[in-house]
């Protein structure tokens, strides 16, 4: 396909076995290849960061992304171009976290 | 220090003080002690024992779908896990709550390829909506509570709690506290207001509005929050086949069911409307016919809680993010007071064309052999609108879907995402063990019940007061009906030899009666709806039974088929 381009996809979760296989399901079934994963403690306390490098379209991307957040133990997900930095991440996670704590 | 219970115990525990009174399973080596210990709980939690794993988890999501509370399914290990899984795909696609227990062999020996060993989480996570593997005992209880609670809120899902022999046979101490957040996880987005006030500004200004609702308007008990945005806007609405009787059938804005076998109207509204609001639903292929050509003249409203379903298929302009009673409230607040008369009106003229060609031949025939159509009205009739009708798949699912007629919500129960034929006999018996008080009816064909026809042993153990109606025609008729239109009358496989269904019956001791002539049709069905008992009604239908109109796969929901020659023409 003409519009595959390099992909990051970027998931922050929860430690629940059984994850990275379902999560990396999402992109099997869809018929991606992933061309590289890998899988570190987030600078967050308790919380996992993955990343999935893939070529696919942007539209599978956004897709993907969703359902992998659709996933009860994920806490966000992203995509963006491989040449691209994702400098918000981070303060988007840090917000999401801030706001699921109970007080 | 407190007391200390068996992880088996604590699991009895915590499903009893989560609600739980009734669980569907079937024991062996890898569960054996949750069910020693559901011995000495016999008065507090009944448990229906079916006679094949899948049949619990089809009961348990009749049980769920015809009360809305989830249900509860405890299973051995291995073979026991991999046959609810049928079960566990079907509850996902259909957003069913269902809490499944999957015995598992003892810590030291996972992934040793143990006896009756099978890797329960990784096959289950793909096609769930969460699973947990429990193996410490005190970790039984927050689990219990969490999956209940991931089970039953946001969209619904299957949830599968696979439970060690260690986590089982270990002490711990028990404090049930239910679940009511987890960080990661939001079930029910709260609605972005700027968006609600754009859908008002599209649905003020829309001419010919319509509503496509599905089951996400009963998994939100927002039925009466529809009513009200229908009335208010004078907004005329179409269901899915998981959306059916969630309005009644005679809901005076109520237009039919869409889809490939759908109604008429309902069909042409879509391809007219110039404003869909798509309320709960997920644009099935067999709802949109060829989506490139669905509702092409109309702007596009989704409702909906789960963030993958919008923009998934079909591409919208305004996405609604929540609950759908919520979502509804808000609108119908909102909104103008309007109405559509002229729209609607326009619409039901197709009503007539449909029941001279489609419905007069199918439920009024007045020679040939018995129809699919006309025993389906006929029990719906006598039953007065009110029973809970299940169904399998196939011909008799499309039959129940376009001739039932309903007074309340909740009460078509079938098979749809998955389309998992030997369903109905299982989840018939779930959703009568759900709601006792209410008639149960099956219409099932001689291909679906013979695929989970052992649960006849089930009803015979527990005296489940099922009707069963049988469209028996001695072949897999909606293949066959394929086969015919698509395949140059191929019937590859399609013709099936039947047992004498009267000794079945009378082997499991239940209430038979054979039918074969229009004559005896409704005295047949009064006895089956008069019997306190479960009862199978074998209703001999014709053999090459059509369902009709139909729109076929890659054609516009505007080309109908009305019969073998005869196509819809809108006005063309």
């Amino acid at each position: 396909m003409g519009s595959d381009k390099l992909y990051i996809i970027s998931v922050y979760s929860e430690n629940q076995v059984g994850l990275l296989s379902s999560i990396s399901n999402i992109f099997t079934r869809r018929n991606i290849n992933i061309e590289s994963l890998t899988v570190f403690p987030s600078e967050f306390p308790g919380v996992h960061h993955f990343t999935f490098r893939v070529f696919t379209d942007e539209r599978s991307a956004s897709q993907v992304v969703k359902f992998i957040e659709k996933k009860v133990d994920v806490l966000r997900a992203f995509w963006f171009e491989c040449d691209e930095m994702n400098a918000s991440e981070h303060e988007t996670v840090s917000a999401f976290i801030t706001g699921r704590t109970i007080n | 220090m407190g007391d200390k219970f068996t992880g088996a115990e604590l699991l009895i525990k915590a499903l009893i003080d989560q609600g739980v009174d009734t669980v569907f399973g079937y024991p062996g080596g890898s569960i054996i002690n949750v069910y020693d210990e559901m011995y000495k709980y016999e008065d507090r939690l009944k448990h229906v024992l079916v006679r094949h794993e899948q049949g619990a988890i089809h009961a348990a999501q009749g049980y769920a779908r015809a009360s809305s509370r989830p249900g509860v399914v405890i299973v051995t290990s291995g073979p026991g896990a991999t046959n609810v899984i049928t079960g566990v795909a079907d509850a996902m696609v259909d957003s069913t709550p269902v809490v499944i227990i999957t015995g598992q062999v003892s810590n030291d020996a996972l992934g040793t390829d143990a006896f009756q060993e099978a890797d329960v989480v990784g096959m289950t996570g793909p096609i769930d909506k969460w699973t947990c593997q429990i193996r410490r005992p005190e970790d039984v209880a927050p689990m219990v509570a969490k999956a209940f609670y991931i089970a039953t809120t946001g969209r619904p899902g299957p949830v599968v709690l696979d439970f060690t022999k260690d986590a089982q046979r270990g002490l711990a101490e028990y404090k049930y506290t239910r679940c009511d957040f987890i960080r990661s996880y939001v079930p029910v987005p709260k609605p972005d207001m700027s968006a609600i006030d754009e859908a008002v500004r599209m649905i003020n200004a829309a001419e010919r509005p319509f509503v496509v609702y599905g089951q996400g308007v009963v998994l939100s008990h927002a039925e009466e929050a529809l009513k009200a945005f229908l009335k208010k806007g004078g907004i005329p609405a179409g269901s899915t086949m998981l959306g059916l009787s969630a309005l009644p059938s005679d809901f005076p804005y109520y237009m039919g069911m869409v889809g490939m076998h759908g109604n008429l109207a309902p069909n042409l509204m879509t391809q007219h409307c110039d404003l869909l609001i798509a309320v709960g639903m997920r644009f099935s292929d067999r709802v949109t016919g060829i989506v490139s050509e669905y509702a092409k003249e109309a702007k596009k409203i989704h409702i909906d809680i789960d963030e993958t379903e919008i923009g998934k298929i079909v591409p919208v302009d305004l996405g609604l993010l929540g609950d759908a009673a919520e979502v509804l409230t808000l609108l119908t607040e909102r909104m103008n007071f309007s109405f559509h008369d002229e729209w609607a009106v326009s619409a039901r003229a197709s009503n007539e064309v449909e029941d001279r060609k489609v419905i007069a031949p199918e439920v009024r025939p007045q020679e040939g052999p018995l129809k699919m159509g006309e025993t389906v009205d006929v029990v719906i009739e006598g039953s007065g609108g009110e029973a809970v009708i299940v169904t399998d798949v196939g011909q008799n699912q499309l039959m129940g879907a376009r001739y039932s007629r309903f007074r309340h919500t909740r009460s078509f129960i079938t098979s749809g995402g998955l389309g998992t034929m030997g369903f109905g006999l299982p989840a018939a018996i779930g959703a009568k063990t759900a709601c006792p008080e209410r008639e149960v009816c099956l219409f099932v064909g001689d291909g679906g019940i013979q695929m989970t026809l052992q649960e006849l042993g089930t009803i015979l153990q527990e005296h489940t007061a099922v009707k069963i109606v049988l469209l028996n025609n001695n072949w897999l008729g909606n293949v066959r009906q394929w086969q015919e239109l698509f395949f140059g009358k191929r019937y590859s496989q399609t013709r099936m030899l039947n047992p004498d269904y009267s000794l079945i019956a009378r082997a499991y001791g239940i209430r038979y009666r054979a039918v074969d002539t229009r004559e005896e049709l409704r005295e047949a069905v009064r006895e089956m709806l008069d019997s306190q008992e479960a009862f199978l009604l074998d209703a001999h239908v014709v053999e090459e039974g059509m369902v009709y109109p139909m729109t076929p796969v890659g054609k516009r929901l505007d080309q109908i088929m009305l019969n073998e020659k005869e196509w819809y023409s809108d006005g063309e």
